[in-house]
Formats: C-alpha cells, structure tokens, sequence
C-alpha cells in the first residue's frame, strides 16, 4: 500500500508545475488577447435583433459607422447638425417640404464615386420597398423623394412633418447607399461589402460574432480617428463582456448597472452620453380612459382604470430609491413619459410639480385606494407587472419587482406575470394587454412623435389609452403648423397626460458603455441612436 | 444436421437483430415526428415574430406584408404541414435573423464548431474520467479516492454556465493564459470545454470506479495475481478491460449530452456553434433556426441513443436473442 502511495505522492507538483509551465507557455504565445495592438478598437455589446448588411431589412438598432444618414447629432449637445452627408437643410412653412443640400466634397469609400442626389433617391427606394424593417420608415413610405440637382434632394409629405430631421439623424430611417455599387454588383454587393460614405470602411463580418472596419484615411469630412480598426463583438453574456474589458480584450462594452457598478469599482470608467438617451416609464395598458372603452376590450374592469388607484399606484413609489437602484446616481426622475426639454411641449410648470403631484406618498395613497373602494369594488384589483428584458434594458425585471415591492406596502394586490418581450407586444398589438409594462423611449423621439405613439390613436392606436381629451389633442397636432401653437396643443396633451396619471413615469436615462480606462481616455457620444452608442470616431485612446 | 441447425440459429440471429435494428429505427422517426409537431406548436404558441422582428412602431402595412411573407396568416396546420413537407426534403425556410442564409444550412455551418468543442470536451471526459475512476477504485478509501470523490461532486454539483464564468475569470482575467471567449485557436476552445467536461468527468469517474470495485473482487483478478502477473497488468489489462463494458455504454449518451449540453456554454462563451445559434434564433423568434436546430439535435440524440442499444445487442447476448 505504501508502494503504491509512492507512485502518487509526487502528482500535486506534478500538477502544479505542469499548470504553471502551461501557463508560461499560453502567456509567452500570446494566445490571450490582453496584450492586443492598440490600433485596432474592440467594443463588444449584445447581439443584434437581426444580422444584415442591409440596414432597411433590420429594426434600425446599429448604423454601421461606415455609412452616413443626412443629419448629424452633435457629440457634445445631441443637437441635428451637418456632420453627416447633407450640408444644409431647409423647410417650407407647413413642413411639407423638406429640402437637404450634400455637402459637395462627400463621396463614398472604395473609390465608388462622389454622393449625390441620384444616390439619396436610389437609397429612399430601397429603403422604402416590401422588405423594409426600419424603425420610423412609414412617415418615409408617404413622401416622395425628388432630385432637384446633383447635390439636392427634395422630400414632399402629405402632411406636416416638423419632426422631420429625427427620422434622417440618429433615429437613422434613411441610411445612404451607393448607387454606383448597386448598378455594378447588385444588391449581393451590398450584401458582401457596402460601400459607405463614413470615416471606416467594411471589412467584414463574421455571421452572428463581429464586425469589422477599418479606418479610412483623408476622409472627406476630415475626421481621423486615432485608430486603424475598430471591431464590433456580439457577446450575449455580460458577465463575458465585463470579462473581455477587465482581461483587456475589449475597449468598451455595455453592461447592465449591477456589472457598471463592479467595473467602476474595478477601476474601469464607466461613460454616458451627453444628453438623455432613453425614457423609461410603465405603461397601464388597454383603452383604460376612455368612458365607452368596449370596443377591443373590457378595459374599464381593470383596477387601473379609476384614476384614485392610479394616483395611489404612483404616490406609492420612492422614485429616488428606486432609480438608484436601478440606474444609479444622476439619474432624473421623468415628469411625463415622451416629454423631453429638448423638443417643443416642454413644460416646466409640469416639472416643477412632479414632486407634490407624484412624490412618494404611502399615506396618501392608502386614502385614494380606500375612498375607491379598493379591492373590493373592482373585478380585477390584482395589478398584473410584466416581468420581463429587453436588449438594452436589463433593468426592466427588476423594475417591475421594485415597483411590487412598494406597491404591495399600501395593500395593491399584484400578480407578477414573466414573459418576454415579443409576448407581451403581441398582446398589445392584439388590444388583449391587460398587463401593466415596462416600456422605453429610445432614442428620445421627438414629444411631438413619442406622445402620438405611446397615448393617442394617431400613431399606434394599440397604446392608445382611450381618452377623448388627449386624443382630439393629438388629432389636432397632426395637423397644426404654427410651432406656437403646437407647443400649446403638446403642453396640453403632456398636461392631460399627467394630471389623470395616465402612466407611472420613470426616467430619462443617458447611454452608458464601460470603458478600460487603462486603454480608453475619453470618448464623447450624445446618445442619439437606438443602440445610444454612436460618433466612435472620437474615442480617445491612452 | 448440426452444422445446418447452426447456420439456422446464426441465420435467425441475424434475422433478430435486423429485426430490433429496424424497430429501433421506426420508433427513432416517430419520435422525430412527435418532435416534429412539438417544436412546431412550441415556437408558434409562444409569440408572434411579428414582434420580434419589426420595430414597436411598425405600420399595420409592414406586420401584413411580414405575415404575407412568411405564411403566418394562414391556418397552423396548414403551416404544419408545409414545414413538414419542406423539411422531409431538408427545406427549413430561410432564417428571419441571419438574413438570406438558408436555416438548415446555418445550423449545419455551426455543426463542427460544435463537433470540435463537443470532441475536445468528451477526449478530456475519457482522458480524465478514466485514470481517475481507476485510481479512485485501486486506492478506495485513500486520499486519493477522496479527492477523486470530491473532484467529481464537484463536478456534478456545480451549475456548468457559472462554473464556466469562473474559469474565465480565474484563467483569462487573472491568469492572463486563455482568451475568454470567442472562437479561433484551440486556445479559445479550452475553457469552454473544461467547463463541458467536468459534469460528465465526474459521471464517468464513478461509473468507472464502481465498475473497477466490482471487477477487483473477481476470482480471475486474484488468480491473475496469485500467478504473479504485475500490479498494471492486472489493473489496466484485465480488470479495466472488463470493467469498461459500464463506461463504455453510458458513452453515447455522453457524447449526446455534450453536444447538446453545450448550449449554454456556447452562449457564455460566445461560441458559434449549434447551441449558440439556438440560444439566438429563441431569442429573435427565428422560427425556421429554432426547428431546424431542435431538429439537428434530436437527430443527433437518436443516433447516439441508436449506436447506444447497438453497443447492448453487440455486448450483451440477452438483448439479442430476445
């Protein structure tokens, strides 16, 4: 038996060694990326909805940096500007026309010419076909596209659009192609390798994993990122994402806030846009406003559909406690889910009463839900939250758990109901929600577009919460030209809005990536895309 | 008259083992075919693509021409039946997510990603599982048969994603030796299989050890080594040879598992093979990847439990002359 231990007892060194060798080995290979060139900028973010080259066949959640849209976002103000393809615009005095001049020195990479009118007019076709996914794209299926000159292109729409630049900035509805290339390969050109007009050139992709560009220099716009390649990785798995940053495989990467927070503890940087990237609220859903309210659904048995249990829904939430929780510091409460201080129907009246209308108030609340009679007097007094994520918002189930928390404090009975985001929109799109949701914002539309979708009938009627108020309010936006007055007709709807609690608002939220600090010194983006990260010509690297 | 009753008894053998083979057959495709109708109902009843893939302020217009399209609006049986019809001839639509690439085909694209990741985490099970099971049976009651049982609760305790995040941390953000994540060299293949092989690791170890234990007992063991053959001899020739017969089955559904286990681990580690894609095709309601992969595995696992009962008819005499 000794005999035998004999043979074994020198494993554990064995072991040991063996381990360290190897890993003196793998080390001297160099087969772990750490020590990776500092020319080429790896950013690694969750896996896109869907996998084209073909922008207008996605939902519009990633603009290639190598493609341009007309109108710019400023880094620093979020603000339209001319930093993409069209030099200046101009509008008629109904906004039904939309003129956008190109700036006359663009031109697209792989020497496929300069951009031109032809190739907006061209890239509105394709964008605008059978095909076509895009996020905002059916305001752009209603105009009709003119080349006026070589360099200037004309928009005409049925009705008035003032929100017109939104669709051609980050929102991204109309990205340009070159014609050129599409005349000479086809649309498997695209497919293969689109030809761009932005500072990085396609390289290529690796289906489901990476992207990859390369940096052009002597751009036509002048930009010359510090870098020779930058590289987008697909990675599911935060906790992998926070891995590659903190093993120095990546640059940047996205990550929910409880994973922001340990890298920041870490000594890694986390960044956010210059301005409002997101909204978050949740939504009552059904027609629950509306006093005839039987036409898709039986919305009037919901508990929420008495105004005292939605005031008590939302006198019940320490709103600071739970945006800390789940956004961290220096994150605002938001009056009115679609208003925004950087759009028209701004009020600061409404702001300013956020606190001694919706402020963390149990007492309060237990009042309103005993003068309503609650639970007693309605069939559905249970509050169903959905539980449920979304790319981009790993917060949202914590939300809806927070926000029972609280609720189950004053005596609102809640029934928390998992499913994923597709379900939950089907039901909404089917008028069969009957659910209170997390909903977003994202990009920060303009008020005058977010309130239209997410209140009235105008736009989705499924979100439409049925009130005749608001919803002749927004009937009359539509068509209402004279900005004085559509800021009135806005205030009104926001003023509506929050007076008959008609959602419980959450945040508006900057855009946050997450940045190895000791490779990345700085990089400035305004958080004006879907994804919120954009401008990538601009990080600065150590 | 001896000699043709014994091509009579070799001939009905036969007979009886073609006989089970196509039984076994027969009840793999209906199997499928139940599969089939499961995986179908599934991922229909569970949403609506429609709002997976177009953005929450997409026009009447656009969710029409999408259901137009992809044949949504028409009764699901008579989807069903058009799947099932297409996918006899390995037609599984075109993927909704990966744009233009056909579903089968990108789900057999991955295959040997995951054949690769799959074939170096099952050489580490026997490469690893066996001495060890070995071991822990020649020294039973040792420290070393204690740590080869603690290696493997370990393993069989241990949830593989987190065990999986923790090797990337300990060996790729710590250490510094191994990629986290991605695919590439066999480097990146290392951590991803550790993390697959250590469940099964520890199965086979004490398979393999209870085997050995039983085997070690034998007569033949003790007259072997009453005749003085050696120690190593008597362990790895005669009393392994015997014992692996165990090992030897659980095998293929070792192989099985590994390949279809390796689902979450090739999402936590960003791996591109089948499981990946079928983490991803869920996640965007991309019908046609999710049946096509579903499918892909279930054939797998009917062919491995297939190879499976093979290995019993071949091993054990009961099974074939019943």
């Amino acid at each position: 038996m000794l005999h035998k231990k004999s043979k074994f007892s020198g494993a554990p060194k064995r072991v040991l060694t063996s381990m360290l060798l190897a890993g003196t080995i793998l080390t001297a290979a160099g087969v772990t990326h750490a020590a990776m060139a500092s020319e080429k900028v790896v950013i690694a973010v969750s896996p896109l909805g869907a996998d084209s080259n073909l922008y207008w066949t996605t939902t519009g959640a990633f603009i290639f940096p190598s493609m341009q849209t007309l109108v710019g976002n400023d880094a620093a103000t979020g603000k339209y500007d001319n930093s993409q393809l069209a030099e200046s615009w101009e509008h008629n005095e109904d906004f039904t026309s939309w003129t956008f001049k190109l700036h006359p020195n663009a031109e697209f990479n792989g020497e496929w010419g300069p951009v031109t009118a032809a190739d907006v007019v061209h890239s509105f076709n394709i964008h605008t076909g059978d095909d076509a996914k895009l996020s905002g794209i059916k305001q752009l299926k209603t105009a009709t596209i003119t080349a006026v000159d070589d360099h200037t292109v004309r928009f005409d729409l049925p009705s008035p659009v003032p929100n017109f630049l939104f669709s051609h900035a980050g929102r991204g509805s109309l990205v340009i192609y070159s014609k050129a290339q599409f005349e000479a390969e086809g649309i498997e050109g695209y497919e293969t390798a689109p030809a761009g007009s932005g500072p990085f050139q396609y390289e290529g992709r690796e289906v489901g994993q990476s992207l990859t560009f390369t940096t052009i220099k002597d751009h036509w716009t002048g930009v010359s990122p510090e870098f020779d390649e930058i590289e987008f990785r697909w990675v599911s798995e935060p906790s992998t994402r926070f891995a590659m940053l903190s093993a120095g495989e990546a640059h940047a990467v996205t990550l929910p806030r409880d994973l922001r927070e340990d890298a920041a503890e870490a000594g890694q940087s986390v960044l956010s846009s210059s301005a409002g990237a997101m909204q978050s609220t949740m939504l009552f859903t059904g027609q629950f406003m509306n006093p005839e309210a039987e036409e898709t659904r039986d919305a009037r048995t919901y508990a929420w559909a008495d105004v005292r249990v939605r005031e008590a829904v939302n006198r019940a939430l320490d709103r600071d406690g739970i945006l800390e929780v789940l956004y961290g510091e220096g994150v605002e409460a938001l009056p009115v889910y679609t208003m925004d201080p950087r759009f028209p129907g701004y009020s600061q009246d409404l702001a300013d009463r956020f606190d001694a209308d919706y402020g963390y108030d149990p007492e309060k609340a237990m009042a309103l839900l005993k003068e309503a009679g609650y639970p007693d007097a309605f069939d559905n007094a249970a509050i169903p939250l959905v539980v449920t994520s979304l790319a981009g918002n790993p917060e949202f189930a914590q939300m809806a758990e927070l926000v029972q928390a609280y609720l189950d404090v004053v005596g609102i009975q809640t029934e928390m109901r998992e499913q994923d985001w597709a379900t939950g929109n089907t039901a909404i799109r089917g008028f069969t929600a009957d659910f209170v949701t997390p909903m977003r914002n994202a990009p920060v539309r303009p008020a005058a577009l977010g309130v239209q979708i997410f209140f009235t009938d105008q736009a989705s009627p499924h979100l439409n919460v049925g009130d005749p108020e608001i919803n002749d309010l927004g009937a009359k936006l539509v068509s209402e030209t004279n900005p004085a007055l559509r800021d009135e007709l806005l205030q009104g709807m926001f003023t509506r809005i929050f007076d008959g609690y008609a959602h419980i608002p959450m945040a508006a939220v900057p855009a946050s990536v997450v940045v190895n600090s000791d490779l990345v010194e700085g990089w400035s983006f305004p958080g004006s895309t879907s994804s919120g990260l954009s401008h990538y010509e601009l990080i600065d690297l150590k | 008259m001896g000699l043709r009753t014994a091509l009579m008894c070799k001939k009905f053998k036969e007979y009886a083992v073609l006989k089970y083979l196509a039984r076994r057959v027969a009840s793999s495709l209906f199997a499928l075919l139940v599969i089939t109708v499961i995986v179908f109902l599934l991922s229909h009843l569970s949403g609506n693509p429609v709002d997976a893939l177009l953005p929450d302020d997409a026009s009447q217009e656009q969710i029409d021409a999408f259901i137009r399209d992809w044949g949504l609006d028409k009764p699901l049986w008579q989807q069903y039946a058009t799947f099932l019809g297409n996918a006899v001839h390995g037609d599984f639509g075109t993927s909704l997510k990966w744009q233009g690439e056909d579903a089968m085909g990108f789900v057999l694209d991955r295959m040997p990603a995951t054949l690769q990741l799959g074939g170096l985490a099952i050489l580490m099970s026997v490469v690893i599982a066996l001495p060890l099971g070995v071991a822990a049976a020649v020294y039973k009651g040792t420290p070393i048969d204690n740590s080869a049982q603690m290696f493997a609760l370990l393993g069989q305790s241990m949830p593989n994603f987190w065990l999986g995040i923790v090797l990337i941390w300990v060996f790729s953000v710590w250490l510094g030796w191994l990629p986290t994540s991605g695919m590439g060299t066999i480097y990146h293949a290392i951590l991803p299989a550790i993390a697959i092989a250590w469940f099964q690791v520890s199965a086979l170890a004490r398979l393999t050890r209870s085997a050995m234990l039983e085997v070690l007992d034998a007569e033949y063991i003790k007259l072997a080594r009453v005749k003085g053959v050696s120690e190593s001899v008597v362990i790895w020739k005669h009393a392994l040879r015997n014992a692996a017969v165990v090992p030897l089955t659980y095998f293929g559904i070792l192989a099985a598992s590994i390949l279809t286990g390796s689902v979450v681990i090739e999402t936590v580690f960003s791996w591109p093979g089948m499981g990946w894609v079928a983490i991803e095709a869920i996640r965007g309601r991309d019908f046609p990847v999710v049946q096509a992969v579903i499918i892909a595995y279930a054939v797998i696992y009917m062919i491995s439990n297939l190879v499976v009962d093979l290995l019993y008819v071949a091993i054990d005499p009961r099974i074939r002359n019943d």
